[in-house]
């Protein structure tokens, strides 16, 4: 029963918030939600599969392109949203069987590079509108009930990152999902094991990439509107970012780590497009935060927040008994 | 066949950027095992110091000079935050490096802005063996080639270079002998940011640099070094000129399209025949 | 005589497990002194913890003069030279204390291979180069660590007589770690046996060779193990 409490909690948050946010930041919502949905993938797979993906956002891309073609062309909007993530992690499987066998920082730049790849092919692809972008993306309609406003979307968004936890929480806790997490941590038990832990791998990668590809399809009906540029390698930074500052191998650290982040990020982009402010200030201002709290968070708190806030607490309790 | 020539030419002079940025990381993986990411940064720096040093009067040569110096004080900083703390492992400071990256981000605007920046370099077209080609791409290889003969000395010839090779070779046997590894480790990076600094100041004059250029220049940094395991310099030469002919040539030839995924793709098969070969490579980044 | 290394109550824990447990362990100017003790004892750790490699957690380390030492597997830079290994043991004298024509003078089999790569070096030659390049610190103690492991007889008899030349020619203190306790005994003044981090006997050496508890254990009938 307990372990429902924290799921509980999240679809209430996810039902009850979006309504009672102000309009203009119900778009803050949506966005810090689709972000939480891809980092619940990159914090399994750097967590679980130790792997460390320097190309995530490329998933997010496969996923709104795909999703946003698909409509364009005619096909009904939540049929290409459910192809999304399928198409996303049919790449993922593809491109995972060779690169996957690459580890460390090699892995690194090897994700990197295929998102670079991605972003320049996407950009001389006349069919997905060039370095211009899509455009004329049709809204999300469910039902024959087309979401308009913002709040549909929030609510979309929700229910997109509710279904990536649900089933992350089932693959950690599942006995290959422990298999996989004493893989992470030693690369000796993993070899010695062989096969079976190279194909986890592929799927944790390939289910990370179908996070990415899902929240990505509900971004290009959002938006409406997609181009390369909107995918830079920065965004798969973020999303980095995001997984090591709320806690690799938890549920909660990527929600918390996509929070903090995307209100800090929300707040200083507020207080930097104030009068007076120079015109650069947002973007300075984000670029430091993402940097300063990647920094310090790695040296000083290597566990991330999640972690941290537990052990904490954990003393504090033993410390009153 | 001139048009040949002048892609080759031309093709070897972008070669030796990537081999330059590829020496700096070269120069700090072997010492510290921290695949640097703000490798492409330093370049980055330097080459928009040296752009607002001409633009103030600085003659050539005084503020390129001024570049690769902020590169090699940006190194000395980079190594400090990402390996001057004791016990911090290489997956963490290849993180710490990728944030430092993006902060430089930030600096660079407040100071430079965001919009690309560029300056004359050697002025003119050179004609070689019938090809044209701007005589700027002949300074860069002029220059890049007696670098890293520089460099095979420093390692080879000197004490400072040979306690750095040592502690490449073994980092256990360095503590022994009473090197201090920590402060090899900084001095690795000086010098990364220093040819990193190079790298950016020479090239600029061919090939404009904004804020993120440094992407580029990282990426095809690692595919040149990583030809050498990341620890051989002259290998990184190689696979850096290699890495350049082939994408001056695609260009060229395949109508300036597909030229980044030249690059790319032989950087990623590469790796993934390196790793076939050996099995997979053990070092996590976390 | 005055002591050149001396540990007091010396105790190194790694991780909560204690290597070293209160070792008292004294090395005097001229002498040679064995270091005995089974695989684990902590050997390798109280070399590390003399060398300022390891900090004690409790208990001192008084070094009167420079100690250099001979580490456990040789440790070569293999990608470097014999010359540079040789000049990269001179490190901490500065740029005047590294010339290294004195050392080929003392270990002459080295002239011959001083500029071939010293990972392509046999095992004997690897530990001539490594004793080659703890004696560039000029050290008034020499700690070596497991002089004989893995060497052929002949190379391990010649080693032995450089050894035993520094120590008489030029009064070079020798803390010798040694699997081969017989050698060890039959080399040194003084001995101290090491069980468990603790010190468990010492003595002379002579007198220790005679001890059943030493001959049970470290020269019995039975066969040595080696690595
Ligand atoms: N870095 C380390 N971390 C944790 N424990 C260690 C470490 N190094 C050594 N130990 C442990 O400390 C104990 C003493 O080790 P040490 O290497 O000093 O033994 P030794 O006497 O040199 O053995 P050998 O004859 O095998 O060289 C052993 O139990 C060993 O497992
Ligand atoms: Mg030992």
């Amino acid at each position: 029963m307990r372990r429902w409490i924290p799921a509980g909690l999240l679809i209430a948050v996810l039902a009850l918030l979006p309504p009672l946010l102000p309009e203009r930041h119900l778009a803050t919502f949506v966005l810090l939600a689709l972000a939480a949905t891809v980092t619940v993938g990159v914090s399994l797979l750097m967590g679980y599969a130790g792997q460390v993906s320097l190309g995530q956002a490329s998933f997010y891309a496969i996923g709104a392109y795909a999703a946003g073609l698909l409509a364009v062309h005619g096909v009904p909007p939540l049929l290409g949203l459910l192809a999304a993530p399928v198409i996303a992690a049919v790449a993922a499987t593809l491109l995972g069987a060779p690169l996957l066998r690459l580890r460390g920082h090699h892995l690194a730049f090897a994700t990197l590079a295929v998102q670079l790849i991605l972003l320049s092919l996407l950009a001389q692809a006349d069919w997905a509108g060039g370095a211009i972008g899509l455009q004329g993306i049709p809204r999300l309609s469910i039902g024959g009930f087309e979401l308009r406003a913002d709040l549909g979307y929030a609510y979309a968004a929700g229910s997109v990152l509710l279904i990536a936890v649900l089933i992350a929480r089932n693959v950690i806790e599942s006995r290959a999902g422990r298999g996989m997490r004493a893989a992470a941590t030693s690369e000796t038990a993993a070899a010695a094991s062989g096969v079976a832990i190279g194909g986890y791998r592929l799927a944790v990668f390939a289910l990370s990439a179908a996070f990415a590809g899902l929240a990505g399809g509900v971004y290009a009906f959002y938006l409406g509107y997609l181009a390369p540029g909107s995918f830079p390698v920065l965004l798969s930074i973020e999303f980095v970012v995001m997984a090591v500052v709320g806690g690799l191998g938890t549920i909660a650290g990527p929600l918390v780590g996509a929070g903090v982040i995307v209100l800090l990020v929300q707040l200083l982009n507020t207080l930097g497009t104030q009068p007076g402010m120079p015109g650069y200030a947002p973007a300075v201002l984000s670029y430091a935060v993402y940097a300063v709290i990647l920094v310090v968070c790695v040296l000083y708190l290597p566990k991330g927040l999640v972690p941290a806030a537990r052990s904490a607490a954990g003393k504090l309790r033993r410390g009153s008994a | 066949m001139s048009d040949l020539i002048g892609y080759l030419v031309t093709g070897l002079g972008i070669g030796a950027g990537f081999a330059l940025v590829a020496s700096g990381l070269v120069a700090i993986y072997r010492v510290t095992r921290v695949v640097n990411f703000a490798q492409g940064a330093f370049a980055v720096l330097a080459a928009m110091l040296t752009a607002s040093l001409l633009g103030a009067g600085v003659p050539h040569g005084l503020a390129e000079l001024g570049g690769v110096t902020l590169g090699a004080l940006t190194g000395l900083l980079v190594g400090a935050v990402a390996v001057g703390r004791p016990g911090t492992s290489p997956g963490t400071s290849l993180i710490v490096t990728l944030g430092l990256g993006v902060l430089a981000y930030a600096v660079e605007i407040v100071i430079w802005g965001d919009q690309p920046r560029s300056y004359p370099g050697v002025p003119g077209v050179a004609e070689l063996a019938g090809a044209r080609l701007q005589a700027h791409y002949l300074l860069i290889i002029a220059v890049t080639v007696p670098v890293f003969a520089l460099m095979a000395w420093f390692f080879t010839r000197t004490d400072p270079g040979r306690a750095l090779s040592a502690c490449a070779s073994n980092r256990y046997a360095a503590q022994v002998v009473g090197i201090d590894v920590r402060r090899m480790g900084l001095l690795a990076f000086t010098l990364g940011g220093a040819l990193g600094g190079l790298a950016g100041v020479l090239t600029t004059p061919v090939q404009q640099v904004t804020f993120d250029s440094d992407v580029a220049l990282i990426v095809n940094g690692f595919a040149a070094a990583v030809l050498g395991g990341l620890t051989r310099p002259v290998v990184a030469l190689a696979g850096g000129l290699l890495l350049g002919v082939a994408q001056t040539l695609a260009a060229g030839y395949g109508g300036g399209a597909y030229q980044v995924e030249v690059a790319l793709v032989l950087m990623l098969t590469v790796m993934i025949v390196q790793a076939a070969r050996t099995g997979p490579v053990a070092e996590t980044a976390r | 005589m005055t002591a050149v290394v001396e540990t007091r109550d010396l105790t190194v824990r790694y991780a909560g497990a204690t290597a070293l447990d209160g070792v008292d362990l004294t090395v005097h100017d001229h002498e040679m002194v064995a270091l005995i003790g089974a695989n684990g004892a902590g050997k390798s750790t109280l070399v590390k913890a003399l060398s300022g490699l390891l900090r004690p957690d409790s208990g001192t380390i008084t070094v009167d003069g420079r100690l250099a030492q001979v580490p456990e597997g040789r440790e070569m830079f293999g990608d470097l030279t014999v010359d540079d290994n040789l000049r990269l043991g001179g490190w901490r004298n500065g740029r005047g204390g590294r010339d290294t024509t004195a050392i080929y003078d003392l270990l002459p089999d080295l002239a011959g291979i001083r500029t071939r790569r010293a990972g392509a070096l046999s095992g004997g030659q690897q530990q001539m180069v490594a004793i080659g390049r703890a004696l560039m610190a000029r050290p008034d103690v020499l700690v070596v660590d497991e002089l004989s492991l893995g060497l052929a007889p002949l190379i391990v008899t010649t080693l032995v007589g450089h050894l035993r030349a520094l120590n008489t020619g030029r009064g070079l203190a020798v803390l010798l770690i040694e699997q081969n306790a017989r050698l060890a005994l039959d080399l040194c003044d003084r001995a101290y046996v090491l069980e468990a981090g603790r010190i468990a006997l010492h003595g002379r050496a002579a007198d220790l060779a005679r001890d059943p508890r030493v001959a049970a254990a470290y020269l019995g009938g039975h066969i040595e193990v080696t690595r």
